[in-house]
C-alpha cells in the first residue's frame, strides 16, 4: 500500500516538477510573471491590483475550479493504473522502423549524409507541425463527433478557467490524447530514423524539446486562466493567443466551435474555425448543461456514457 | 599532534593495503588438513591458464592460414611442444610464456559442451560444431569461406569460449561440484593435491573467467588495455619486468567485460571477480574443513552472481554484433558486392554466431528463448541474396538463393530487443534502436490527461 501511495506522490509532484509537464513550476511561474506584466503594462492596473486579480479567490477556489483539483486527481491514479497497458510511442516508432526496412521505395539512411545541424532543424519543426495539427484535428473531432463532443464536455463544462482546467479530463479523453502522443511521437521517430539515420536529434532546452519550452514558457498556462492575455490580430492569425482560447470555451453561439488549434492558429484559417480574440467578457461552459453535468464528481464521470448510450445511431454524424 | 598524524597516515596506509589485499584472487593459505608438503599457495588454475592460451593461440592459427594438423593440435592438445601464438612478447609487453605445454599440457576438445547445438547445421554437439569448424576452416584461406560469408577464426574462438569456459564454469565447477558431497573441502581435489576439493574447483571457475588476479584492482580501461597487450606496466603486478600469464592478462570473457564496462554504465568485470574473490574466501574460512550448509549456500549465491553476469557479457556481445551486422547490412545496400565490406560483414556475423551459440551452453535450457534467438540470426549470414539453411547428407551446405537483406536487418533489430528484455543488457554498444529511445525520452512520456 505504501508503495501504491509513494507512486502516486511522485507522480503528482511529477506534473510540476518536470519541465515536460504544463504544470511545471517554472511554466506557471511565467504565466504569473506574462499576467503581471499584461495587467501592469497593458492594462495599466496597477502591481498591487494585478497581483491580488491574478489569485483571485473567487476563481481559483471555485466549485468549478475545486471539481478541477478532484478530478486532478482521479484521473492521475486512472492514469497510473493504465499505463502499463497503453501502447507506448516507442512501441510504434519500433514498429513502423521495422515495416519501413521491408518497403523498397525509399532507401533507409536516404538523407544520412545531411549535415546533423539540418536534420534536427527539420526533424524539430516537422515533429511541432505535426505534433500541433493532429492536436489540432483530435481536438476538432471531439467537438464535431457527437459522442466523443458528450466526454469533451467534461473540459468544457468548467465555469471558471485555472491552469488546473487543462486536466479536467475525462478518461476517455485522456486515453484518446495518450494514443494520439505515441502515433504521432512514434510515426514521426521512425520515419525520421530510418531517413536521417541514427545521427538524428532534436533541438532542446534543459533536455526538453524547445518548442514545448517556449510554449509553455511563454504563457500556455494562460489559455486556462481569466487573464485574458491576446495578441495583436497579425500575431494572432498564425499564433493561438490564450484570449482566443478564452473565446474556444464561451458560451455565446458564435463562439461555438471556433479556435481548436493549440500552438497554430493556421489550422482553424484552413478549417474556417479561426476567429480573432474579443474583448467582451466571455462566460464559460456549456450553457444550460452545465449543471446537470457538474451535479456531482460521479456525474462528470458517468454521464458521458448515459448520453452515448441513449445517442444510439447518432453517435458518429450528428451533434 | 605529530604522532597523531602519523598514525593516521599509518592507519590509513594498512587500510589501503588490505582493501588492495581483498580485491586480488590469492595467494590463499594451505588448509588441506594433514598436508605437510612445501607449498604456501593453495591456488591452482593453470590448466585454465593452459586453455585459455590453446584458445587464444587457436584463433590466431585459422586467421593465418595454418595447417589443419597444426589446428587441431591447439584443439586437442599435442604431447609436442605448442608454440603459444597469442599472446607473444613483444618491446612494449614481454609475457613469460612461449610453449603453452610449459603452463600445462591440455587441450580444449577433452572439456567442450556435448549436448546438442541446434543453432549449426548439422545437428551436431558442441564439440562436434567446433571439429567441424576447425577441419572447414582448413579448407578456406586464412579461415575465410566467401560462399558462404563464414569467418570461420571468429566462429571457432566465440564459440569456443562459450562451449568450454563459460559451460565448464557454470555448468560443472560452479554448478555441481558445489554440492556437498562432490570434491568436498575435507579431502584433496585429487590425490596427492596440496589443495581441497572445493577450493580447487572454485579456482578452475576462476581459471576459466579469465580476469587477471589483481583485474578488480584496476579499471575497466586499464584491464582492455591489458588484455589488448597495450598497457604492461599495470598487467606487471609483481613488477619483475615480464607479464606471467598464469595471474596477470585478461583472457576471453573478462577481456569482453571490460571492453563494456569502460562504456562507464555495467561493471560486470568487478562484479563478477569480485564474486569469485569473495567465494574463494569463503572456502579459505572454512580452513580445510566441509563446507558448512550456510557456507555453501553463501558460495552458491555467489556462483549465480558470477554465472548470471557472465551470460549478460555474452548477451552484450550478442547485441553489439547483431548492431554490426546491421550496420554492415546497410552499407552493402548501398555499396552492393564491395569485398571489404563483405569480409567485415562475415567477421561480425562469425561473433554474432559464436556468441549465441554459447549462450546455449550454460545447462541452463533457454527454452523457446534459445530457438527464436535461433531463428533470428539463422544458419548464415546474407551473402549476395543467400544464406546457408542447412548441411546435406555429403556434408555440403545448401542455401537459400531469396535471402532477404532487409528483412535480416530486422532480424538484428528484434535480436537486440530480445537481449534487453530477456538478459536485461545495459551497456548496449552499436544500439540500432537507440535513437528511438534517445528521442522517446527527451518528448517524454506519452500518458496524458491534457486537454488542449
Amino acid at each position: 500500500m505504501s508503495e501504491i501511495i509513494d507512486i502516486f506522490q511522485s507522480d503528482i509532484l511529477g506534473q510540476f516538477l518536470n519541465p515536460r509537464r504544463r504544470l511545471f513550476w517554472g511554466y506557471l511561474l511565467s504565466a504569473i510573471i506574462i499576467a503581471l506584466l499584461w495587467l501592469n503594462l497593458v492594462k495599466k492596473i496597477n502591481l498591487r491590483r494585478a497581483f491580488n486579480t491574478i489569485f483571485d479567490p473567487s476563481v481559483l477556489l471555485s466549485k468549478s475550479s475545486r471539481a478541477d483539483m478532484i478530478c486532478f486527481l482521479i484521473n492521475r491514479v486512472f492514469l497510473i493504473i493504465c499505463r502499463p497497458v497503453l501502447i507506448t510511442q516507442i512501441f510504434i516508432a519500433t514498429a513502423i522502423y521495422h515495416f519501413l526496412h521491408f518497403q523498397s521505395y525509399i532507401p533507409i539512411g536516404l538523407f544520412e549524409t545531411t549535415p546533423v545541424f539540418i536534420s534536427t532543424i527539420l526533424f524539430t519543426s516537422c515533429f511541432f507541425l505535426i505534433d500541433d495539427f493532429s492536436r489540432f484535428a483530435l481536438h476538432y473531432a471531439l467537438h464535431r463527433i457527437p459522442a466523443l463532443w458528450e466526454f469533451h464536455k467534461f473540459h468544457h463544462s468548467a465555469e471558471t478557467l485555472t491552469p488546473l482546467t487543462v486536466t479536467r479530463t475525462h478518461p476517455v479523453e485522456a486515453i484518446l490524447f495518450t494514443l494520439r502522443s505515441a502515433i504521432i511521437q512514434g510515426s514521426v521517430i521512425a520515419i525520421f530514423l530510418f531517413l536521417f539515420g541514427q545521427q538524428l536529434s532534436l533541438f532542446t532546452i534543459l533536455g526538453v524539446n524547445i518548442f514545448v519550452v517556449l510554449f509553455h514558457g511563454l504563457g500556455s498556462n494562460l489559455r486556462h486562466s481569466h487573464i485574458s492575455v491576446s495578441y495583436p490580430e497579425a500575431i494572432e492569425k498564425f499564433i493561438m493567443s490564450p484570449a482566443q482560447h478564452h473565446l474556444h470555451h464561451s458560451i455565446q453561439k458564435e463562439h461555438f466551435d471556433k479556435n481548436f488549434g493549440v500552438a497554430l492558429s493556421i489550422w482553424d484559417k484552413m478549417a474556417g474555425s479561426f476567429q480573432y480574440s474579443s474583448k467582451q467578457e466571455l462566460t464559460f461552459g456549456i450553457g444550460s448543461e452545465t449543471l446537470e453535468y457538474t451535479r456531482t464528481i460521479a456525474h462528470m464521470y458517468m454521464l458521458p456514457f448515459k448520453k452515448v448510450f441513449n445517442m444510439r445511431k447518432k453517435i458518429f454524424y450528428q451533434k | 599532534m605529530k604522532y597523531l598524524i602519523g598514525s593516521s597516515i599509518l592507519i590509513t596506509t594498512v587500510a589501503a593495503n588490505l582493501a588492495f589485499a581483498a580485491d586480488v584472487y590469492g595467494p590463499y593459505p594451505i588448509t588441506l588438513k594433514g598436508y605437510d608438503g612445501d607449498a604456501t599457495n593453495s591456488v591452482s588454475y593453470s590448466g585454465q591458464v593452459g586453455r585459455q592460451l590453446l584458445h587464444n593461440s587457436l584463433k590466431k592459427a585459422i586467421s593465418s592460414g595454418a595447417a589443419m594438423n597444426v589446428t587441431k593440435a591447439y584443439f586437442n592438445g599435442s604431447d609436442s611442444d605448442l608454440t603459444l601464438l597469442d599472446p607473444v612478447s613483444s618491446a612494449d609487453f614481454k609475457v613469460d610464456v612461449t610453449n603453452i605445454n610449459d603452463v600445462s599440457k591440455t587441450n580444449l576438445s577433452g572439456k567442450a559442451y556435448k549436448g546438442t547445438i541446434n543453432g549449426w547445421p548439422g545437428a551436431m554437439t558442441g564439440k562436434e560444431v567446433l571439429e567441424s569448424m576447425i577441419e572447414r576452416a582448413a579448407q578456406t584461406e586464412n579461415g575465410y569461406d566467401a560462399i558462404h560469408g563464414y569467418d570461420y577464426a571468429q566462429l571457432v574462438s566465440k564459440f569456443a569460449m562459450g562451449a568450454v569456459f563459460y559451460h565448464q564454469a557454470c555448468d560443472n565447477y560452479l554448478d555441481e561440484k558445489l554440492e556437498a558431497d562432490n570434491k568436498p573441502n575435507n579431502k584433496p581435489y585429487k590425490d596427492g593435491a596440496y589443495y581441497t576439493g572445493k577450493e580447487h574447483s572454485w579456482d578452475e571457475g576462476f581459471g576459466y573467467w579469465g580476469a587477471a588476479a589483481h583485474g578488480a584492482t584496476l579499471s575497466a580501461r586499464v584491464n582492455y588495455d591489458i588484455a589488448k597487450k597495450k598497457d604492461m606496466a599495470s598487467a606487471d603486478a609483481n613488477g619483475d619486468g615480464v607479464v606471467n600469464l598464469k595471474s596477470e592478462m585478461n583472457y576471453a570473457h573478462a577481456y569482453y567485460a571490460s571492453a563494456y564496462d569502460k562504456g562507464g554504465v555495467t561493471d560486470y568485470y568487478n562484479t563478477i571477480t569480485e564474486a569469485f574473490i569473495d567465494g574463494r574466501q569463503i572456502i579459505t574460512d572454512a580452513n580445510g574443513d566441509a563446507l558448512s550448509d550456510s557456507a555453501r549456500t553463501d558460495l552458491k549465491a555467489k556462483a549465480r552472481v558470477i554465472c548470471s553476469n557472465w551470460e549478460k557479457v555474452i548477451a552484450e556481445s550478442v547485441f553489439k554484433y547483431a548492431g554490426s551486422v546491421y550496420g554492415d547490412l546497410e552499407k552493402l545496400k548501398a555499396n552492393p558486392g564491395d569485398e571489404k565490406l563483405m569480409r567485415a560483414h562475415a567477421k561480425h556475423w562469425g561473433e554474432l554466431k559464436g556468441f549465441a551459440l554459447s549462450l546455449h551452453t550454460s545447462g541452463q535450457n533457454l527454452g523457446e528463448l534459445g530457438t527464436r534467438i535461433d531463428r533470428l540470426i539463422g544458419l548464415g549470414p546474407v551473402v549476395n541474396g543467400s544464406a546457408v539453411t542447412g548441411v546435406d547428407g555429403g556434408g555440403n551446405y545448401f542455401e537459400m538463393g531469396d535471402a532477404d537483406a532487409d528483412k535480416y536487418m530486422v532480424h538484428m533489430l528484434k535480436l537486440q530487443k530480445l537481449m534487453e528484455d530477456e538478459f536485461g543488457v545495459t551497456a548496449k554498444n552499436n544500439d540500432k534502436l537507440a535513437g528511438i529511445s534517445n528521442i522517446s525520452e527527451i518528448l517524454g512520456a506519452g500518458d496524458s490527461a491534457e486537454n488542449d
